[in-house]
């Protein structure tokens, strides 16, 4: 730990500012010098935001949903926690699970930082460590990093101080996780909110770096369109197939390809986040991408079972464990790329091409690991080039022919095995039946919902291979699957922010909705679409990025527009911005950060909880991960929600074991300081949690509107926003929200249209004053409107505290 | 009578505590026993309208008040129940607050009935209900939910509705 981190500062010291400040400084020689003062956290250590933890966690209270009433961590175990019993080392049931989570979000941090440093190592190797950092035309250009750890990063050298930082913290983080640590939830939910906000970081230097180097949109709103789907492939061509996350080795692929004029004879396209990261690969002066998009993790089996592919690439992150097994089936060498995932390959990285090339395309070897980027660019494409032909000549197929799907649905015994073990329990035994008498519809419809994770398969007693039979019962819908995405602009730049912060703090511009994270979704891909859709003809914000910036493109409007066609990418109200990769979603929370800095003119330098505390009271953001299952997901929602915007998952997420929820009829829960005097300020009850799940979209869009409201909407932003949520429960859930007049200060707060039958309402149901007259509520809020107070949880930020 | 108990198979165990497997006799008997009874109802149930027909039943029957989870409201408004909207995540942290007063304002319950959810998500609320309250919780879902504290087993479709039957008939 540094020196700043073990530093002793109470909550009691924090409230002399003076004081703080100046041992810190005088601690942090490796900070540079910036014109920002520091501020009081840079490089917190574990313990250095516990303060503002507990304010978050006091307001918006764990809730745990355990997925096992055991623990067996240790050899005193197994431990039976149920009923929130104690084991044997002392532990409860809360502080399990609240460790559980811990687990979780230090995993899916760990993967970024460990993707992070992997990608830098590779990145200072080939453009040196005084390569520029550039991201477009922004000052800011680490948001996240400088108000984390105080660095101000200016070469792919620098990132190295602030990845290192990360690592240690996580380090500390996974030891507390051992037996006989920590024994309180509370602390483990503080050290997952450390652990989350270290995720962000962990992100960004990711991200940064790659877009400094690889050529990548720089906060380009026009960045271009690439293909997407299913049905976009061209089955005719050799195909080289990608999956994962890191898209280092596969720039040398591209490349390869492109010197060697392969471009028209290779199909190369991807899944998961590396696809996204090839698409954005050397686009950064508008060329068009040179790869195309398959969709997420959910397709990974899917598109292995078409047979299509002749080589596989995989390199980290949600990539499944049986590739090899299932590639090997149908003659797929695999290329293996990292030492994350090697799957027993034997490693030729030092090996002649010509010979790895002999033994993959004999089938001596099902696959290599290639650790030379170099090596791999060359091998792959030859290999795939070399493999169609054979794979052909050998009559490789998957999919059942009509004749054996016949076979295949009569074989069934509709015992529902496969629907008992399915994650969702799709109705597969009636679409077998329908299928059997040739009514496919039923399994189109399932096959969008199936996340293809093989479960069915592995109990059917009647070896009835379920995916595959979906798959071509589904073919019909499967080539119509072809969509566009808009490849990753990267950051929001400093000229946006100075153009639309105004609007996102007073709320007419009505709120950023993120739609961020994986695959597993409820109802299928579709229900993203209707979230967009709805919020963008509202004028959100609608930012994207990950599987969920994918599956977005799948779809078409009745002008046969994907909603990147139809909306522009700036970050102005109204407008689809997909940021990019899993990692690009640090540039989320660095909006909200920029906001403060660049419209407030914070000082975000090592301020931490000063900048969290202004974007959870002034910036109107929700992030909604409706399909999260990774560890990742995890982290990256703990990281915003310490940031103070509110995560709302899908239901799969209650699997995370723990929400955040606040109480809204705890009134006393909901109250600020108003910084100008220290005064207490009641607030509406929005956020209404950090982390929360929704079990369907019709409950997810009112749920949008009412969390973003902020204390600090002047009258025409709240009406907007309170106007939107209104009619989106009136449509959505055929009814008026019940709370809907907690979010009215003032008359002017009232939606126009509505604002007679409104002020009735408050009079007869709630029984608050009013001047028929003039038209003026008398009494009745419970909170005060004025437009220049300062809400904030942080009593030392207040003038008069 | 239908037999409503015979299939109790779960895919994966949540641990030590499982659901008594209830008769609907029984689960009616228990429920009208209640002296402050909530029913959860979620949005699956809008995909079967013959069980939302029968959960609009039960309620007017035996008098309880509804929580509308998800967008189910949205088919309980005007049916002559007492329903509000609520978020089930945040129904399952109110019900562990004793301070809780209520949908109604009355107080905190002693008995939730489950009917209408995704089993996967149902299954969590209630791991936290177990878990950390005495709530009584009964599921007449068509799911054997191993963490209610009573609980049908696995229905089919039709069975599922004898079953509901039977319970009305029984309140
Ligand atoms: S860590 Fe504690 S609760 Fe877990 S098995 Fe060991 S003694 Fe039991
Ligand atoms: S497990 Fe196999 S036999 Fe049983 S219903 Fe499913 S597909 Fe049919
Ligand atoms: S592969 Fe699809 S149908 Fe089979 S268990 Fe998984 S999600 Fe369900």
């Amino acid at each position: 730990m540094s020196n700043v981190t073990t530093g002793k500062f109470s909550i009691e010291d924090l409230e002399n500012v003076q004081v703080t400040i100046e041992n810190i400084v005088g601690a942090i020689e490796e900070v540079e010098e910036t014109e920002e003062e520091m501020g009081v956290t840079p490089k917190p250590g574990i313990s250095s935001l516990r303060h503002w933890d507990f304010n978050l966690l006091n307001r918006y209270e764990p809730i745990y949903t355990p997925m096992c009433d055991q623990c067996c961590y240790c050899t005193f175990g197994k431990c039976d926690l149920s009923g929130n019993k104690e084991g044997a080392c002392g532990i409860d049931m809360k502080a399990h699970q609240a460790r559980e989570f811990l687990l979780r979000v230090i995993t899916g941090a760990s993967a970024h930082t460990g993707h992070g440093r992997h990608l830098l190592h590779h990145l200072i190797e080939k453009y040196g460590r005084d390569h520029p950092i550039d991201v477009g035309s922004s000052n800011l250009k680490t948001p996240v990093m400088q108000t984390v750890t105080g660095y101000k990063p200016e070469t792919l050298g620098d990132l190295e101080k602030a990845l290192d930082y990360v690592e240690e913290q996580i380090t500390q983080l996974l030891a507390t996780i051992h037996m006989g640590q920590e024994g309180e939830a509370i602390d483990f939910e503080s050290k997952a909110l450390h652990g989350g906000m270290l995720d962000h970081v962990g992100m960004e230097i990711s991200d940064i770096a790659q877009i400094s180097c690889l050529k990548m949109p720089k906060s380009d709103p026009e960045s271009p369109l690439a293909e997407i789907g299913m049905g976009c492939i061209d089955s005719s061509k050799p195909m080289l197939l990608t999956i994962g996350h890191n898209v280092s080795g596969v720039t040398n692929i591209i490349d390869y390809i492109d010197e060697q004029g392969l471009s028209d004879d290779i199909e190369i396209a991807g899944l998961c986040c590396t696809a996204i990261d090839m698409t954005r690969y050397n686009t950064d002066e508008g060329d068009e991408p040179k790869s195309k998009v398959i969709g997420s993790l959910a397709k990974e089996l899917k598109m292995i079972r078409s047979g299509v592919p002749d080589v596989i690439v995989v390199d980290e992150q949600c990539v499944r464990a049986d590739i090899l097994r299932e590639a090997q089936r149908l003659s797929i060498p695999v290329i293996s790329t990292n030492d994350k995932i090697m799957y027993g390959l034997k490693d030729r990285s030092n090996d002649n091409v010509d010979e790895i090339l002999g033994d993959l395309e004999s089938g001596n070897e099902p696959g290599a690991l290639i650790l030379d980027f170099d090596k791999l660019g060359e091998l792959a494409p030859r290999l795939a080039m070399d493999m169609a032909p054979i794979r052909e000549e050998k009559g490789i197929k998957s999919l059942p022919t009509s004749e054996e799907l016949q076979e295949l649905t009569e074989r069934c015994v509709h015992c529902k095995e496969c629907e008992l073990v399915c994650p969702t329990n799709l109705s597969i035994s009636d679409a077998m039946s329908a299928a059997e008498s040739g009514d496919f519809a039923p399994f189109e419809e399932l096959h969008d919902k199936c996340v293809a994770c093989g479960r069915c398969e592995q109990v059917c007693p009647k070896d009835i291979p379920v995916l595959n039979v979906i798959e071509k019962s589904a073919q019909r819908v499967i080539r119509e699957e072809k969509g566009k995405l808009r490849s990753g602009r990267g950051q929001v730049s400093d000229p946006e922010i100075r153009e639309e912060g105004v609007n996102l703090v007073l709320g007419t511009t009505p709120g950023i909705i993120a739609l961020v994270g994986c695959s597993n979704y409820p109802e299928g891909t579709k229900d993203l679409y209707r979230i967009a859709d709805e919020m963008l003809k509202r004028n959100y914000i609608v930012v994207v990025s990950g599987c969920s910036a994918m599956d977005l493109g799948m779809y078409r409007n009745e002008d046969g527009n994907t909603l990147y066609e139809e909306y522009p990418g700036k970050f102005i109200k109204g407008n689809l911005l997909n940021v990019g990769s899993c990692v690009s979603n640090s540039h989320i929370t660095g909006t909200a950060i920029k906001v403060a800095s660049i419209f407030a003119q914070r000082n975000v330098t090592g301020n931490f909880e000063e900048i969290a505390d202004y974007i959870l009271n002034r910036i109107g953001a929700v992030g909604v991960a409706w399909g999260a299952y990774s560890q990742k997901a995890s982290s990256i929602a703990t990281g915003c929600n310490r940031f103070g915007i509110p995560v709302i998952i899908g239901p799969h997420g209650s699997k995370y074991r723990r929400a955040l929820i606040g109480k809204p009829y705890d009134k006393d829960k909901w109250t600020v300081y108003d910084a100008r005097n220290g005064e207490e300020l009641q607030i509406p009850p929005s956020p209404e949690f950090l982390l929360s799940t929704v079990e369907s979209v019709e409950e997810l869009m009112p749920m949008l509107a009412k969390n973003c409201m902020r204390p600090s909407d002047n009258n025409m932003g709240r009406m907007i926003k309170l106007t939107n949520y209104i009619e989106l429960s009136e449509k959505y859930l055929g009814v008026m929200p019940e709370d809907w007049y907690q979010f009215v200060r003032t008359e002017t707060d009232l939606p126009l249209t509505k604002r007679g039958d409104l002020l009735k309402k408050l009079e007869s149901e709630h029984g608050w004053e009013i001047d028929w007259k003039k038209k003026k509520i008398i009494s009745g809020p419970s909170m005060k409107f004025d437009v220049s107070s300062q809400p904030t949880n942080v009593k030392r930020l207040c003038k008069e505290a | 009578m239908v037999d409503a108990i015979k299939n109790t198979r779960v895919y994966t165990t949540w641990g030590t505590k499982n659901a008594k497997p209830v008769q609907p006799k029984v689960a009616a008997k228990t429920i009208s026993k209640a002296k402050r009874p909530l029913m959860v109802v979620g949005a699956d149930l809008l995909k079967n309208k013959e069980v939302l027909d029968r959960a609009v039943t039960i309620a007017k029957t035996a008098g309880i008040p509804v929580a509308a989870t998800g967008h189910s409201i949205k088919e309980l408004v005007d049916k002559g129940v007492s329903a509000k909207y609520i978020n089930i995540h945040s129904l399952g942290l109110y019900l562990c607050d004793p301070n809780w007063e209520g949908l109604d304002g009355n107080g905190c319950y002693d008995m939730a009935i489950i009917l209408g959810h995704k089993k996967y998500y149902i299954n969590q609320v209630l791991s936290g209900l177990k878990n950390f309250t005495n709530l009584k919780t009964i599921s007449i879902d068509k799911h054997y939910l191993q963490n209610a504290t009573m609980s049908f087993g696995n229905l089919s479709d039709e069975k599922h509705l004898e079953a509901l039957d039977e319970l009305i008939e029984n309140l």
